[in-house]
């Protein structure tokens, strides 16, 4: 499979990272800002860093930008900017774009342009940490509707050595374990302890449960909330 | 040289005797033999408290069983004692998320 083609229209905090991650994974990233900073931020680590105007045209075809199959505009403090540069390689002809929005109304008007996904990081990131602060014993959530989540448990003490079936976490709280994040230790190349983590998806009622592993759980909000709260 | 331990026992300062105990206890976490390799660590810091690979193993087996605040704890000790320690400091920064 041809590897994807990424380009980062904006470097700020977010669109910075998004490059980085995506150079990490092995993409090849064209990254994008007007500030020269914010270009020789990232120059070394992805594919190709250009310092321009994202909003002219002319540019963005010079670049060849409607050859990515993947933009992602991460331009928050000028909303004029974003949605005029979300419509240009629109017309470009990129097929998958993904905004940064910082507003409701950002968002509204970049959803409407028919665009793939409209992100909130701010917000994303706010909502995580409050998560984290009310329920410390989740490590991480994915809201899947208003009412169902998925979310990552490390197990507790009493469930090690003890079946899935064996666990009040379906019977009781009917919560539905759809896979188990188990740590596998290995010495690494510098010849150091370490550990890599092993994903379980779709464990069978009979699986055992080792210490430190982490249940990753499908279910309602208010039963993940009460099994939270047994705990 | 002797150092006072916290059980009130005494042993005698002995680096070499420190890497035999951190050699072994890396066996036992290999092994999975979690609370063994924590103990086994435990007698090499006694024997070198300030050998900074008795505390990285301790926050690796830490962090594995999921008690970050513990490992942090650790790997913040393997620094203090060899800050050029990379694996402690990659570790680190995965757990403070920075």
């Amino acid at each position: 499979m041809p590897k994807r083609q990424f380009v980062v229209i904006g470097l700020g905090r977010f669109g910075h990272h998004v490059a980085l991650s995506l150079a990490q994974k092995g993409c090849e990233v064209l990254a994008i800002d007007s500030s020269e900073d914010s270009v020789a931020a990232v120059a070394d680590h992805v594919t190709q860093a250009v310092q321009c105007d994202a909003t002219d045209e002319k540019a963005l075809r010079a670049l060849g930008v409607n050859n990515f199959d993947v933009a992602v505009v991460s331009i928050g403090e000028n909303i004029e900017a974003s949605i005029l540069i979300v419509m240009t390689i629109k017309e470009l002809g990129v097929k998958e774009i993904i905004a940064k929005a910082v507003t409701p109304i950002h968002g509204k008007v970049l959803s409407n342009l028919g665009i793939a996904k409209v992100v909130f990081p701010e917000r994303d990131a706010a909502i995580r940490v409050a998560n984290s602060l009310v329920a410390p014993n989740i490590i991480d959530y994915l809201e899947l509707s208003s009412n169902y989540s998925i979310v990552e448990i490390p197990v507790a003490e009493g469930m090690v050595d003890k079946m899935l079936k064996e666990t009040d976490i379906r019977a009781k709280h009917g919560l539905t374990v759809i896979a188990i994040r188990r740590k596998v230790p290995y010495i690494n190349d510098e010849g150091e302890s370490d550990f890599t983590e092993e994903l379980r998806v779709s464990p069978s009622a009979d699986d055992k449960i080792a210490e430190g592993d982490i249940l990753v759980v499908l279910g309602s909000n208010n039963r993940i909330a009460s099994y939270e709260a047994s705990r | 040289m002797l150092k006072n331990i916290p059980n009130g026992n005494a042993v005698e300062l002995d680096p070499k005797k420190s890497a035999e105990y951190v050699e072994l206890g890396e066996f036992y976490f290999i092994n999975q033999k979690w609370d063994k390799a924590i103990e086994t660590l435990q007698k090499a810091l006694e024997y070198d408290p300030k050998n900074p690979e008795g505390y990285y193993n301790l926050g690796v087996i830490f962090e594995a069983r999921n008690k970050k605040p513990d490992a942090k704890e650790m790997f913040e000790k393997a620094l203090h004692h060899k800050p050029e320690h990379k694996a402690a400091a990659e570790h680190l920064r995965r757990l403070v998320g920075a």
